[in-house]
């Protein structure tokens, strides 16, 4: 939708913002309660990108709310600063800075945790307010008299005081905040904000440093924290230290997940609704301080029945309405006919990517005495193993044979107990998995790891930027449709794992063997000179295990692959040379025949039975 | 009728297929094997039966009544008895606690003597904790923890897996014991040479379908078989 | 001014509020480990058992009813609890089960609001227990005492019940593996319920305890809440030990630091937070992988 009309979306809400004041008050609001709605907003629209996009659940933004909004009233108040608007900048600064450092610490860990910690954090936050720094931010008593802005354009000169004379000096701002942020939310980062939120481990796989992305998130919800912060008490003519409490942090992820999460606009809309609630229930209903548990129950009931928020509940009646998802919802393809799948066959494969300088020819992959123990099982003991460039290299060996292990050590995922891994001439022993990636080592799951929100083609995309923009990128404004490459390297993944013609299904959509394909797809878009496949027929019908043997074929050109899989008819076909671990140990290495008339490797899985 | 009498199993992890209409049955009395290259789909067998997986569709019929897409502890009430290949020992309570905890809610139970008696091994760890055990130790408690309850039908999953020779001579005796004593038992081994000693009929499965079926000695007079879906 | 005193009797208020945090981040943490839910109501539970209690003790009089009302209300709130929502919830991810059990959180806090108002409450201490007691080199409020044995009598029973009971044997199996538990035939959706009634239990219990000390509003499980939360970051989430620890910890560092200056008090719980999350990620008795 936003890619057919870039700017509607802008458009629309410039119309929005310039109507309301003529709409608005038929609908009994109060222009007050508008300023306040569009403040609440903006605080939002940085929360949803912390939540709604990265997956991040804070109820600590008070903080960040309170520390931009207090920095800019001191100086407006105390310190005798005249400029509006730049007090607000230094505000908004300032909270970004504080952000970085609590994004430090609550960074740490994710999940509950994360969401204890940065509540934590914001009570330290509301004592410090109340105490040490009382002298400067007036305590319990907060900072009066905060002057609102003039615009002063020599020929035009502006004074705005309040309510609808206000308005216009917000929503401006507002305005401003929702273009940044969908600038934000469609470019690379953005995507990558996305994919660490529906597969983290994924995302760090392919190769994006995933804490410096949650860091930025992080940063920037604290900066539309810290100017919301600031125009409250532009709004109020007054700082209230009730910025710092947990209730407003609470009000936001309420207000966030009613309006609804990953919109941008849905803090707006939850907003509005709450504190419209909250004056018809108050003074129109006389609920006095009933309005509260009202609302809390509105919630406790989104959450439970309404998942996406108002916002998302009226995407979904739009869809039943007009029958829009009905060319979606098609069933998905249950298998590819052989013809289609040729047509992957003949895409030219993929330049390689040679990011580190690789011998011609010579080993690319060496591990030398690699041993792994966990507590006190030796899972791996003392494996050799060398890979040749442009070889396809099979991994067999019994249950517990230690393969799986073996392949995440490669993989840096576990690092080794002793020995050495180089790749590429490289030592990568203790290396992470973003790193390795980097290099052009990765790796396809055995249980799929994708993001299953995202069509084929954004799944893909992720791999790709990972490829063409390094771990980590600020590039927080870029049209990912200008990134020189990424289109083709896209197109060319979307050829070679046959996955064309369902480029814009949503993942969730597709079937096993197509997610399968956009498995492997996912690590050859970041085009890797050595790609390990955990095996890649789990769980594949015997068409689809032919269909992928095929694909596996087409892919290897310049490549180098190692493979695990259990099917060893599919295994000996693809591989030049098969290793066999036993226990931990490499028992023999040979080409398929040799493993085949091997007595040992007879001896390993049948355990000498026929003699 | 049979004791155990599957119909049509499919099961999947997610979306991934495991099971393409799997059918078996085991005899009141009998042990029965599944044999089968890994990932070939016996672990996924057994914990459909028992529940642990939900089976999409088919049926499971168990003494009587059909028990596909029942819950865990209502099929463990029913009275079959799942030892995970993992032997998921809870390790922060002693071996008594263990079988106790296991005994809880079983309608009939073993008394820990009988117990003790076929694993003297753990009434001398009674009271270590289940981090405190050995594999061995703690393959015997998972048996013991299944038989305890004195269940109609025990499955075995790769109980003799990573164990030492020894420990895995002693369980064998054990299984022979409890076979002799006319305990149902369905087995899932890699060691073939302990599975054909024990049992007397064998399933074959191969990428989530039976591929074979028949009794035990048959097997072993017919290399063809072991070598297309067990071999290399 | 600093006095041997002060400083004897400041630990021991320390002791008291370990010990009340003990208690409550015991149900917090015994409802995550077997669960997987952080239940973000659980400082309003801490006030609904004070509430409960307040109620009980204004138609008898009696503090051991009040006592007896406040953890068998909190008991049923959190079985109906769980057995309503929460049960819903496990499937779903995390972000939602912190915003259903916040938005319970306020639901509790505005019920409590709306029939009792914002006005303080209190439940008096019982006369046995009221006035000052006499240490031989300082005076001590009697129901501070009282309060340290009655929630470290609390403590024990939790522990028996958790360590020495069949029922604690199901629980802590389930904690560790609520899959296996079910394969051994024990229901455990039933084992999950009996956990949160438990764990709202010990909330509530501590809630009516502590009303006495301080008076009860309907905002009064806020700060309880956070500083739950630091507990269990401390001390490992899952463990009761940890809790328990993490408890005693916590509540001496408030004391002690409000002694020099209340408001530096968050920030070096916060910066005691901080330290273990940088030396042991995991907590002091927490167990990797557990989150």
């Amino acid at each position: 939708m936003y890619k057919q009309h870039r700017s509607l979306v802008e458009l629309l809400t410039a119309i929005g913002l310039i109507a309301a004041p003529f709409i608005l008050p038929y609908l009994n609001f109060a222009p007050n309660t508008v300023n306040r709605v569009l403040v609440w907003g903006l605080f939002g629209i940085g929360f949803d990108i912390l939540f709604g996009y990265t997956g991040l659940l804070s109820f600590g933004q008070s903080a960040l709310y309170g520390t931009g909004g207090f920095v800019a009233a001191y100086l407006l108040t105390q310190a005798g600063f005249p400029h509006v608007v730049l007090a607000l900048v230094i505000g908004m600064v300032a909270a970004a800075v504080v952000g970085y450092l609590v994004g430090l610490i609550a960074l740490r860990r994710t999940g509950i945790y994360f969401a204890m910690i940065t509540v934590a954090i914001a009570e330290v936050f509301y004592f410090v307010e109340f105490n040490p720094l009382s002298e400067w931010t007036g305590g319990e008593n907060g900072l009066p008299g905060v002057p609102t802005p003039t615009i002063d354009l020599g020929f035009f000169k502006h004074h705005f005081t309040t309510g609808w004379s206000l308005y216009p000096f917000l929503a401006f701002i507002y305005f401003i905040g929702i273009v940044i942020a969908l600038r934000i939310v469609r470019s690379p980062v953005g995507a990558i904000l996305t994919a660490i939120r529906e597969n983290p481990l994924r995302a760090a796989a392919v190769g994006h440093n995933i804490h410096g992305y949650k860091l930025t998130a992080f940063v920037i919800a604290a900066a539309y924290a810290g100017l919301a912060g600031g125009l409250l008490g532009v709004l109020q003519a007054f700082m209230p230290p009730e910025a710092f409490t947990f209730d407003t942090s609470g009000q936001l992820v309420m207000q966030t997940a009613i309006g609804g999460r990953g919109t941008l606009f849905g803090p707006l809309v939850g907003a509005a609704v709450w504190l419209y609630l909250q004056d018809f229930l108050q003074a129109t209903l006389g609920l006095g301080a009933a309005w509260k548990l009202v609302l809390g129950l509105v919630f406790v009931l989104l959450v439970c029945f309404l998942r996406q928020g108002i916002i998302g509940g009226l995407k979904d009646l739009y869809r039943l309405i007009f029958h829009r998802g009905g060319a979606e919802m098609e069933a998905p393809e249950e298998s590819v006919p052989a013809a289609a799948m040729s047509v992957g066959a003949a895409a030219t494969p993929l330049p390689v990517h040679h990011r580190v300088a690789e011998p011609a020819a010579g080993p690319i992959l060496k591990a030398n005495g690699v041993s792994k123990r966990y507590g006190g099982l030796l899972a791996n003991s003392d494996i050799d193993f060398t890979v040749e460039q442009g070889e396809l290299r099979g991994i067999i060996g019994p249950n517990g044979a230690g393969k799986t292990t073996f392949f995440k050590m490669l993989t840096c995922e576990v690092e080794p107990t002793s020995g050495k891994i180089e790749f590429a001439g490289r030592d990568i022993t203790g290396m992470n998995v973003t790193d390795v990636c980097q290099l052009g080592l990765t790796k396809s799951y055995q249980v799929n790891q994708l993001f299953t929100k995202l069509t084929v083609r954004e799944n893909l995309q992720i791999g790709a930027l990972a490829d063409l923009r390094g771990k980590f990128r600020l590039d927080l404004f870029r049209n990912p449709a200008r990134i020189p490459g990424l289109g083709d390297q896209i197109e060319h993944t979307l050829e070679l794992v046959n996955l064309k013609h369902r480029a814009d299904t949503p993942v969730a959509q597709l079937a096993y063997g197509e997610k399968r394909r956009l498995e492997i797809g996912l690590a050859l878009a970041t085009s890797p000179s050595l790609l390990l496949l955990d095996e890649p027929l789990a769980g594949m019908s015997p068409q689809e295990r032919v269909e992928t043997v095929k694909l596996l074929k087409s892919i290897r050109q310049g490549r180098t692959m190692i493979v695990i899989d259990h099917d060893m008819d599919a295994l000996f076909e693809l591989a030049e040379r098969v290793t066999v671990l036993q226990e931990g140990r490499v028992l023999t290495e040979g080409t398929p025949d040799e493993i085949k008339g091997n007595p040992a490797v007879r001896e390993a899985y049948l355990g000498g039975v026929l003699e | 009728m049979s004791l155990l009498e599957v119909q049509g199993l499919n099961s999947y992890y997610g979306d991934s297929h495991i099971l393409f209409d799997v059918g078996m049955r085991v005899e009141k009395n009998e042990v029965v094997a599944l044999l089968g290259r890994n990932g070939a789909g016996k672990s996924t067998t057994l914990k459909s039966l028992m529940g642990v997986v939900t089976p999409r569709t088919g049926k499971v019929v168990f003494n009587g009544s059909n028990i596909a897409g029942r819950k865990s502890h209502s099929i463990a009430q029913a009275g079959m008895q799942l030892v995970h290949e993992e032997r998921r020992i809870f390790g922060s309570l002693n071996v008594e606690e263990n079988l106790v905890l296991a005994g809880h809610t079983a309608p009939k139970r073993w008394p820990l003597d009988r117990i003790w008696q076929m694993f003297p091994r753990l009434k001398e760890r009674r009271t270590s904790r289940g981090t405190d055990l050995s594999g061995g130790e703690q393959q015997m408690l998972a048996i013991a923890r299944a038989l305890i309850r004195d269940p109609k039908i025990v499955l075995l999953d790769e109980p003799f897996e990573g164990l030492a020779p020894v420990i895995v001579h002693d369980l064998m005796k054990a299984c022979r014991d409890l076979a002799a004593a006319g305990q149902t038992i369905v087995i899932v081994e890699q060691n073939l040479a302990a599975v054909l000693a024990l049992a007397q009929r064998v399933y074959v499965l191969n990428n989530g379908h039976v591929a074979h079926e028949g009794p035990a000695a048959e097997l072993k007079a017919n290399p063809d078989i072991l070598h297309r879906y067990l071999g290399v | 001014m600093f006095t041997w005193a002060n400083f004897v009797s400041q630990m021991f208020n320390g002791l008291a509020l370990g010990a009340l945090l003990a208690l409550i981040s015991s149900g917090l943490t015994i409802i995550y480990g077997t669960l997987g839910v952080l239940n973000l109501a659980h400082g309003a539970m801490f006030m609904l058992g004070g509430y409960a209690g307040y109620v009980a003790f204004e138609a008898t009089g009696s503090y051991i009813v009040a006592v007896a009302a406040g953890t068998l209300f909190l008991l049923v709130v959190g079985i109906v609890m769980e057995r309503v929502v929460i049960r819903h919830f496990y499937g779903r991810p995390h972000e939602d089960q912190l915003l259903v059990t916040f938005g319970l959180g306020i639901v509790f806090v505005e019920v409590v609001r709306f029939f009792f108002s914002s006005l303080t409450k209190t439940v008096p201490a019982p006369p046995m227990m009221s006035g000052i007691t006499s240490l031989g080199f300082m005076f001590y409020p009697t129901y501070r005492l009282a309060v340290v044995g009655i929630v470290a009598v609390a403590l024990i029973v939790l522990y028996i019940v958790l360590y020495r009971t069949k029922l604690g044997m199901i629980v802590r199996a389930g904690i560790e593996d609520s899959l296996m538990v079910d394969s051994l035939g024990i229901d455990v959706y039933k084992v999950f319920m009996v956990v949160f009634g438990i764990g709202a239990m010990a909330a509530g219990f501590a809630g009516i305890v502590n009303a006495p000390v301080v008076s009860l509003t309907p905002d009064v499980g806020e700060a309880i809440l956070v500083q739950t939360f630091v507990v269990v970051v401390i001390g490992g989430v899952g463990s009761f030990p940890g809790a328990v620890l993490g408890g005693l910890i916590a509540g001496e560092i408030i004391s002690i630091t409000s002694m020099i200056d209340p408001g530096y008090a968050y920030v070096m719980l916060f910066a005691a937070m901080t330290l273990v999350l940088l030396l042991r990620p995991h907590g002091l008795l927490g167990v990797r992988g557990r989150e």
